[in-house]
């Protein structure tokens, strides 16, 4: 994996470039700022899965699920997913923000959030092979 | 006089069969993923008839007319309680609830079922209460469509508390025999 790390990761840079881009779009054409919150809670989505994935067990049952803490860190991680959906489809059925600015932004916020999945799921596979 | 069998008590009105499936633990991850979403599509579903109220429109046609009903505080109460309830549920330790010989003594077995119960009490009482909602403040008052929506949104944001906490509660206890399993 290790020659095509490269272009992955500048595959990934350009969609995640695109995502912003089109977040700030949404924002910019029509002057409503409200959408760069769907930016910002898509970046904070996989937040809690990170901080309460070590707190899962020891290195014995690495693969032993079942403790609370990383229950919770899965309930808040889809939660906040679900809300960065929801915010703009919220925001545009009470008319703050235009569909457009709506569906840009939610395309945006995916491409952003596929980005990171992405990105981890690249991490954790060249981990498995160093190991 | 016997003794009741020691599998089972016929003083016990609710008995608590936790269903032993033991499925695999991507099962499990995606049960809470799901109880996730469902949470929060419950909360953005009220959420959405409440921003909608508070930037609400006259009624299609009149526009000289002021909308006739808000979302007011009596709209959260419903929403609230199902919150506590489903906070209580999901707190209780379940090994505690099944009282299993040799976990703790039987007090704190017979408090953790009074707690499970208040839980599922709100939870209810928080549903029925959200159908009353509906039914008192915007369906008997003839509002137009518009407006029910508020009522049909408080009702489904219960409906989807509840799914989501019994999503939630299946998919912590499906594993368990492989917890013991393991843990053994």
């Amino acid at each position: 994996m290790a020659h095509a790390g490269l272009k992955t990761v500048i595959l990934l840079s350009f969609v995640l470039a695109v995502g912003f881009l089109m977040i700030i779009l949404s924002c910019a054409l029509w002057s409503n700022w409200l959408p760069l919150l769907v930016a910002l809670i898509f970046v904070l989505a996989p937040l809690p899965n990170a901080l309460f994935a070590h707190c899962g067990g020891d290195d014995l049952t690495a693969d032993y699920e079942g403790s609370g803490p990383v229950d919770l860190g899965r309930f808040l991680t889809s939660f906040v997913v679900v809300t960065g959906f929801a915010l703009p489809l919220v925001l545009a059925h009470s008319e703050i923000i235009r569909p457009g600015a709506c569906a840009m932004s939610i395309i945006g916020g995916s491409l952003v959030y596929g980005t990171i999945l992405a990105y981890s799921a690249a991490f954790r596979q060249e981990e498995s092979d160093f190991d | 006089m016997s003794l009741p069998r020691s599998n089972y008590d016929p003083r016990r009105v609710c008995l608590s069969p936790f269903p032993n499936w033991t499925l695999g633990k991507h099962k499990r991850t995606m049960g809470i993923y799901l109880a996730g979403g469902l949470f929060a599509l419950a909360n953005w579903t009220f959420l959405d008839a409440a921003i909608l109220s508070a930037h609400a429109h006259s009624p299609y046609g009149e526009p000289q007319v002021p909308p006739p009903v808000h979302v007011s505080f009596v709209d959260w109460v419903p929403g609230i309680s199902s919150l506590l309830g489903m906070l209580v549920v999901n707190l209780i330790d379940k090994d505690r609830v099944r009282g299993d010989e040799g976990f703790g003594d039987a007090r704190a077995v017979w408090r953790a079922r009074l707690i499970l119960f208040i839980g599922f009490a709100l939870m209810a009482g928080g549903l029925a209460g959200s159908v009353v909602v509906l039914v008192l403040k915007y369906v008997l008052q003839d509002y137009p469509e518009q407006y029910q929506y508020y009522g049909y949104a408080n009702v489904s944001q219960n409906v989807a508390l509840m799914l989501s906490s019994v999503v939630l509660w299946m998919s912590q206890s499906v594993s368990s025999e492989y917890e013991y399993n393991l843990s053994i």
